[in-house]
């Protein structure tokens, strides 16, 4: 794997980008592979008090509390279950680490500029102000999300608005 | 130098704060020892001590480039070094001097730290004055820059040599024999003969002493010597100066050769008299042949206690480690903790008798972790004394300024408490010193009429009790009036009543903008004192208390947690859920009976001991699922927040800990109801209760039903 967000490939051909595609229900997303820190499984969680349902809690990662948002509840797509194959996603998003439970991780995607459309006004489970485009693959969509936009966001309320 | 520095694109910030930090210590150091002289001259020791303290950060600020700051510390230093060497005898009024002297230097160290406002004019002035004490030998009130006809020039290589008068130039032959592997050093020649060169005029020869036979020849290492004339208007000192971190004593010979042809002046008019000071550091003549090769005259007693570069205090030494640092080790530990509980709480379950070594073994561990848990959590703490002592110098200014006469006692300076509160406590003790010094203390007149000692006393003490450091100012002055404060309060539409007891009216002082001060000075009487102490102790999680009686004085006493980065807490559960209650703010703990509970308006309360508390279900406040609703059947958690009651109504109680606490915003927000998040034995996150915020949190619900 490349690092480095975009590059030339060997042929010359466009600049490409990397992502990391999860599903939700039965849509396919993507995001900024350098906004991903580790993927693990779902564990324990402690409840936070008065937090909305869709924040399931904060994990002790390594001596470090992390909040874990579940995007099934708060996109209602798919049935939030949780067992040994439920996925948590560890981003690192504006110098802050955040958990995403998400159904599945599929792969990781190389995009260039060609592949990415923008996307139409209505569609996904998300607000287009956090989808930064739709990506093509193999007559696959992938909708891919502004992840800094969305997680900052006032809805998500995983940060104090203040910052 | 500068330009040298400027050219090597490394980044000095990293070592200029290093300078800065140093710096500011050495001033402290120097405005301690001043302050502590009294009327008395400073002794041998304490002498070199100031000297050291201005040499240090001359040397530093030279090194890093703040040429600015060298040339006052500079004339200090000569001064020093005059009085060091009886030349000049000590006087009471040079202490004001030297006091004034650190504040420039403070003001132009805060200039390059943070960028602060600089007046060139008291640079200016502070230096003259210095350099009057060390031409008259004695000190001169002031003076007005303005009025001098000429400009003191400095030796420094700050001004350029064309601004020196020619007056004075002295032919400087040197030999400079330097270590085989001065190259390996990392020593820049060049850059070292560029300095020289700075200060006149400067002619280089390299000799081959004893040139190796081409085989042995090491290019690495130096064989060279050079041989240098340099024409100038500088010391030797200065010379030597630059030499400083070079050559060894032995390795360079300065010889001083007067020439008359530069100036057509006398060879032997080393020191000129007038306005050019630029021989002032220089030493008498004869003291120049005695020390021409040699150290600097005032090294050479270098067995003496306090010689230059040696410090007599060396018990105590210690290094400058960055706080992120003892952080991250701080974790690291926590981490080991957890760990370490996980391994015994596994072992647990292993049969006693067939695992006994390894349940030996985790013991020791146990013991271990917890020593060095310890040991890494001290690494934080400093004495309070660093605190303290800058309040001497503040009350003795004050006091002359007021025209009051007050002593300040201090107790218990080696109090230890954690480097964060310590710099956070700083600004509340000001503002309480100063409100001694202007309201609660009489004049001496007033102090005689009451039949008092005329002069005050201010105390400040530290201690430590249980797990909070308590510090209290004390002061023997007039105490609070209770007639004034209520009127002011009246009078502010703050509600209060005569009905008050003492401490309700004491407590109105904090209120903001309170101030019974019937004129405002500088000092103090704005009324943004004590709501400004109460809310920064506060945000320590301290308590603020004040004791008063008229006529005999006032305790103000703040009690602050040991630490803020572990705390002993109660674990109890809810549902699935674990919390922490911080141990300093619970009373006790009860199981109701039926008869205790008692309800007002359909809110729960139960009688303890005489007292109806008001029972906070905590499930109900996190809106979530508990085992136990009925307070009978749960256990009721009694809290003090500042003198009010209330009673927590939890599932059970688990376990009492030593817990590390971790911020939840770090990635996350504010909780409403807590106070940080901790990480239990079994690796998972518990949430710390603030106690203050859950009483405030079931106010606000409780408006809430009403409103509904």
């Amino acid at each position: 794997m490349q690092t480095g967000q975009e590059f030339t490939d060997g042929n010359g051909k466009g600049a490409v980008s990397e992502y990391l595609t999860f599903t939700l229900g039965k849509e396919e997303y993507g995001i900024d592979i350098l906004k991903v820190q580790e993927i693990r499984g779902y564990d324990v969680v402690t409840h936070i008090a008065n937090a909305p349902e869709f924040i399931k809690g904060v994990i002790n990662l390594r001596g470090v509390i992390v909040p874990i948002v579940d995007m099934r509840i708060k996109f209602k797509v798919g049935e939030p279950t949780y067992n040994e194959f439920t996925v948590v996603i560890i981003m690192n998003v504006l110098g802050r680490v955040i958990g995403m439970v998400v159904d599945g991780v599929s792969d990781v995607v190389a995009l260039t500029y060609e592949q990415i459309k923008p996307a139409p006004e209505m569609g996904a489970a998300m607000d287009t102000d956090y989808i930064t485009g739709l990506g093509t693959l193999n007559d696959q969509m992938l909708i891919l999300v502004d992840i800094e936009k969305l997680m900052s966001s006032e809805e998500m309320q995983v940060m104090d608005q203040a910052n | 130098m500068t330009e040298t520095g400027r050219n090597n694109n490394i980044d000095l910030n990293q070592f200029n704060q290093v300078f800065f930090e140093e710096c500011a210590e050495h001033l402290a150091e120097m405005e301690q020892i001043l302050v502590s002289l009294g009327d008395v001259g400073p002794d041998e020791e304490q002498l070199n001590a100031i000297f050291r303290a201005a040499h240090s950060i001359k040397g530093g600020a030279g090194i890093f480039g703040f040429q600015d700051m060298t040339v006052v510390t500079h004339v200090l230093e000569s001064l020093l070094d005059r009085i060091r060497n009886h030349e000049i005898p000590f006087s009471a009024a040079m202490v004001d001097l030297f006091l004034e002297a650190g504040d420039v230097i403070s003001m132009q160290l805060a200039g390059h730290r943070d960028g602060a406002e600089v007046r060139q004019e008291a640079i200016d002035q502070i230096r003259v004055r210095l350099q009057q004490v060390i031409d008259s030998g004695a000190v001169v009130a002031s003076v007005d820059v303005c009025n001098l006809d000429k400009p003191i020039t400095e030796n420094l290589g700050v001004h350029p040599e064309s601004e020196v008068p020619a007056t004075a130039c002295q032919c400087f032959e040197m030999e400079f024999r330097p270590d085989p592997d001065i190259f390996k050093r990392g020593v820049r020649l060049e850059s070292l003969f560029g300095e020289l060169e700075e200060l006149g005029e400067l002619t280089v020869t390299a000799v081959l002493p004893a040139p190796p036979e081409f085989n042995e020849f090491d290019p690495e290492t130096c064989a060279c010597c050079w041989y240098l004339t340099l024409i100038t208007t500088a010391s030797e000192a200065d010379i030597r100066d630059i030499f400083e971190f070079v050559a060894e004593e032995d390795q360079l010979k300065v010889q001083a050769i007067p020439v008359n042809a530069a100036s057509g002046k006398a060879p032997d008019t080393a020191v000129t008299e007038g306005n050019c000071t630029s021989q002032s550091t220089c030493q008498a003549d004869s003291e120049i042949v005695d020390t021409a090769i040699g150290r600097r005259a005032y090294d050479k007693n270098e067995l003496a206690p306090g010689a230059f570069g040696r410090r007599t205090n060396e018990g105590e030494s210690s290094i400058r480690v960055g706080v992120s640092k003892v952080d991250q080790l701080i974790n690291q530990v926590g981490e080991l903790v957890i760990t370490q509980l996980m391994l015994a709480q596994t072992a647990g379950s292993l049969d006693p008798v067939v695992y006994e070594n390894l349940h030996r073994s985790l013991l020791q561990l146990e013991r271990n972790t917890r020593d060095l848990q310890q040991s890494v959590m001290s690494i934080r703490l400093v004495p309070i004394s660093i605190v303290f002592s800058r309040f001497p110098r503040m009350v003795r200014e004050l006091a002359a300024k007021l025209g009051k006469q007050v002593e300040l006692k201090t107790i218990g300076d080696s109090t230890e408490l954690d480097k964060g509160l310590i710099e956070k406590i700083t600004d509340p003790l000001t503002h309480l010193v100063r409100n001694c010094m202007d309201h609660a203390l009489e004049a001496p007149a007033a102090r005689n009429a009451a039949g008092k000692d005329p002069v005050g006393t201010i105390t400040l003490r530290a201690s430590q009790v249980g797990g909070r450091i308590v510090i209290d100012v004390i002061d023997d002055g007039a105490g609070l009036n209770r007639t004034k404060i209520l009127a002011k309060a009246a009078e502010r539409g703050i509600p209060a009543s005569d009905a008050m007891s003492d401490e309700e009216v004491w407590q109105l002082i904090f209120a903001p903008g309170f101030s019974t001060a019937d004129a405002v000075t500088d000092i103090s009487g704005r009324g943004v004192g004590m709501d400004v102490v109460l809310r920064n102790v506060q945000s320590m999680s301290g308590k603020v208390n004040i004791m008063s009686e008229t006529g005999k004085g006032t305790r103000v006493t703040i009690s602050l947690p040991l630490t803020l980065a572990i705390l002993d807490g109660l674990s109890v559960a809810v549902g699935d859920e674990k919390f922490i209650i911080p141990l300093n703010s619970i009373i006790e703990s009860l199981q109701p009976t039926a008869a205790s509970m008692k309800s007002i308006n359909g809110k729960n309360v139960v009688h303890v001991r005489g007292d109806y508390i008001p029972i906070i279900p905590l499930y109900e406040l996190f809106n979530m699922k508990a085992r136990v609703t009925d307070p009978e059947k749960g256990i009721l958690v009694l809290i003090d927040v500042d003198g009010e009651k209330a009673a927590v109504l939890v599932d059970a109680l688990l376990d009492e800990h030593q817990v590390v606490i971790k911020s939840i915003e770090t990635n996350y927000r504010k909780v409403d109801g807590t106070a940080g998040a901790t990480i239990l034995g079994d690796g998972r996150v518990a949430l710390i209760l603030d106690v203050n915020s859950l009483l405030e949190m079931r106010k606000l619900q409780a408006t809430d039903d009403r409103s509904n």
